[in-house]
């Protein structure tokens, strides 16, 4: 007896979800209209950006307290700026099921799609195609369409002044540092670390430890105790979690993060700096461009001069000389004078990639595929 | 003195009865409803409205369900590939990494014959040699449990490691034949244009994210079913799945079925990469290693209770739960994908679960127990 009564509710609920489920479109299309409302009353008192619609989409999650984190913030600041509400999606994966999403983000009436992982690109672009009227902004990569800009920044700038704490730091001179893959962006960011550390101690070296992922704490950790065995008593690294830093800390190691610089409190005696990202104006800007009726599809490459890279605060053990060196190269940096890929500068194999007084060029440095001199490791990963 | 008390009885069938394949499997999706329901409210999240979105954004909408089986198509393949092993006991968990060798397999023939292959040849080469990749990648861990009788499930497991890295590699470790020589940034080499299908298209302007590879899935699925059932070397490995010494006393070859079932195993694995190149790709993608569809075709066979037809439902619900979570982040009151996740291991958890149920009969008895 129990077991039936049990079953026939059951079939009860089954039968009331699929009632449910034949009137569910008009609860939706209502939902819509009374937002629609609420977002008419709260019209910014300076100019009306309402009719700006963003989605953003995230490979992890804004907890990871580095490269989503930064763009969540730089979100949060648009959202406060421009007076509207801005749908995140996290933990998409690349691919198909990314299309998926981008494509149902523009049926929905999406009219700003902000893409913050490389492999987006190609998804993005396909969807971009299928609505012209929409404007696709994709961070990190290199191809554009009409509806459909990219935006990244100089992060090297940054990466060569946390060279020069890193550099002052070691006793050793020897340095490591922890990397996600061997494609340019991260070439690029060794090599201005080394640059910097060079710089100011010119014996030093820095060995790579690859990871094959951005973000991984456990194989970070595990890369960056790899390193401190060899002796490295300074890590930098290229990766989304602060693993390195945990690392770090326990073997009395000091390092220098990337991304954001939210957990230098949590090290306080081995934290140094980090190279910082500033997404919130840029997004600020494509949002009042979209306003506008513009879709900027101009490749946009941030700098130390516009804002969007920064470097973060100082660890204690940073000494005066060295923060006002670095206030000195940053200010160089800023004016134009002092641009950190100017050569001469050979590779890790002996071959000149920079001419003595000549310096690398935008189109070079972001398709740079080798490594410094002073790095120990293979640009081939 | 005597207490009388109750406790639960789980008790084998003997035979299960019919209106058990049926209601168990309701009954199971409804509970986890429930349980993910409470779950949505205790979160503050209306949970009929949330499985309404669900529904609509995973199942019942038109792009919702084109979505969703244009993901399901290489799920079913990876699904497949593990009830044919799983049946004959054989628990090969290398579905994976055989998908991934499937795609390098497929692209290799997508960019080497392709260009000079119409797309009527080009597009089954590359399926072809996805399968044929796959099967070579489970080729060891077959022969090792055939010959040797090692464990298939360490060593396929192990091969998935292998052929993530070896993706990686391709990709962004070195500047060889599969990576865009066109770009310094780390991209697959596409495969020539007759080796790719467009997506599905209805009413012109309708362009959809599922591709025609779709039914080439559902074939394999129904042909499979009709195989095992009518053919010996189906009767065969039924044979030995149930009892490996009846069937060497029959006669029968165990290390040939045995082998044999593994690289079908991973030929249908390799199929699914292979998909993946002809539809979406159309390269070697590291983006498929962020997916899991793979270790979700695990999850898909056991569901189907290894049933060659149910993996094309079982892999479409699972997709669409995928799908449709994705959206529910997109909404007036989204849904964080942590609870979408959570949604996603109840219904499966449970519709597994459920399986307890068909099998046994569970009942409550009445026990005395003498105290003293």
């Amino acid at each position: 007896m129990k077991r039936r009564k049990v079953i026939a509710a059951a079939f009860a609920a089954a039968a009331m979800i699929v009632a449910a489920a034949c009137g569910g479109d008009d609860a939706a299309e209502e939902v819509t209209e009374e937002t629609e409302a609420a977002t008419e009353e709260t019209t910014a008192p300076a100019e009306d950006y309402s009719m700006v619609k963003a989605a953003v989409v995230y490979i992890t999650t804004p907890g990871d307290l580095g490269w989503s984190y930064m763009h969540d913030l730089g979100i949060a600041y648009m959202e406060e700026q421009l007076g509207i509400e801005v749908t995140r999606l996290e933990l998409i994966p690349e691919g198909a099921e990314a299309t998926a999403v981008y494509d149902k983000l523009a049926r929905d009436g999406y009219n700003l799609i902000l893409g913050t992982s490389f492999g987006y690109m190609d998804p993005m672009l396909e969807v971009a195609a299928k609505y012209p009227d929409v404007c696709f902004q994709h961070a990190s990569g290199y191809k554009t369409a009409d509806n459909m800009g990219n935006y990244f920044g100089a992060m090297e700038e940054a990466r060569y002044l946390s060279g020069i704490a890193a550099g002052a730091a070691s006793a050793s001179g020897k340095l490591g540092y922890v990397a996600a893959f061997p494609i340019p962006e991260v070439l690029r960011g060794i090599n201005a670390f080394t640059l910097g550390a060079r710089s100011v101690n010119p014996k030093a070296t820095v060995q790579v430890a690859w990871t094959s992922t951005w973000y991984d704490p456990a194989k970070e950790k595990e890369a960056a105790e790899s390193l401190l065995a060899t002796g490295a008593d300074v890590l930098g690294m290229h990766q989304d979690s602060s693993a390195t830093g945990e690392a770090a800390k326990a073997a009395g190691a000091k390092w220098v993060g990337y991304n954001s610089d939210v957990r230098a409190a949590d090290f306080p005696d081995t934290w140094l700096t980090g190279p910082v990202w500033n997404w919130g104006p840029h997004y600020v800007k494509l949002g009042k461009d979209v306003a506008a009726g513009i879709c900027d599809n101009s490749p946009y490459y941030g700098t130390m001069a516009d804002g969007m890279i920064t470097l973060g605060t100082f660890g204690s053990s940073v000494s005066q000389e060295t923060q006002d060196l670095i206030a000195e190269k940053a200010a160089a940096i800023i004016d134009g004078s002092l641009l950190p890929f100017t050569g001469p500068i050979k590779d890790n194999e002996g071959k000149e990639q920079i001419a003595a007084g000549a310096s690398a060029a935008l189109g070079d440095l972001l398709g740079q595929s080798y490594l410094v001199e002073g790095v120990i490791g293979s640009a081939k990963g | 003195m005597i207490l009388l008390g109750r406790r639960v009885q789980v008790e084998q069938r003997m035979a299960v009865p019919k209106s058990a394949v049926v209601i168990v499997p309701v009954v199971s999706v409804v509970f986890a409803l429930v349980v993910g329901g409470v779950f949505l409210a205790l979160t503050g999240h209306p949970p009929i409205r949330t499985y309404l979105d669900l529904l609509d954004n995973g199942y019942t909408s038109f792009y919702g369900i084109t979505d969703t089986l244009g993901l399901a198509t290489p799920l079913i393949c990876t699904g497949l590939a593990a009830a044919f092993a799983f049946r004959m006991n054989l628990y090969s968990i290398g579905q994976e990494g055989q998908m991934y060798l499937g795609m390098i397999g497929g692209t290799w023939v997508g960019i080497v014959l392709a260009d000079s292959l119409p797309p009527l040849i080009a597009v089954p080469s590359v399926l072809v040699f996805g399968a044929i990749a796959g099967a070579a990648w489970i080729a060891v861990p077959a022969f090792l449990r055939a010959r040797l009788g090692t464990s298939e499930i360490v060593s396929t497991l192990l091969l998935n490691y292998v052929a993530l890295n070896l993706v990686n590699y391709f990709i962004f470790g070195s500047t060889g034949f599969f990576r865009d020589p066109t770009t310094s940034f780390p991209q697959g080499r596409a495969v020539a244009e007759s080796a790719r299908l467009s997506p599905m298209a209805f009413f012109t302007d309708k362009v959809t994210n599922a591709y025609p590879t779709l039914f080439v899935a559902i074939l394999l699925a129904v042909f499979l079913f009709w195989f095992m059932r009518v053919s010996n070397y189906g009767y065969e490995t039924a044979v030995y799945a149930d009892s490996p010494n009846t069937a060497r006393y029959a006669g029968m070859n165990s290390a040939w079925l045995q082998s044999s079932v593994l690289l079908v195993s991973g030929a249908l694995a390799g199929v699914g990469g292979a998909m993946y190149v002809v539809g979406p790709a159309g390269k070697v993608d590291p983006g498929l290693l962020q997916v899991g569809l793979g270790y979700a075709g695990i999850v898909v066979a056991a569901l189907a209770r290894y049933n060659f037809l149910a993996v094309v439902l079982a892999a479409v619900l699972f997709a669409g739960l995928r799908t449709g979570g994705n959206a529910l982040q997109v909404s007036n009151d989204p849904v964080p994908i942590a609870i979408a996740v959570v949604l996603q291991g109840a219904v499966l958890l449970f519709a597994l679960g459920g399986e307890l149920f068909r099998r046994n009969k569970v009942t409550l008895v009445r026990v005395q127990r003498a105290t003293t």
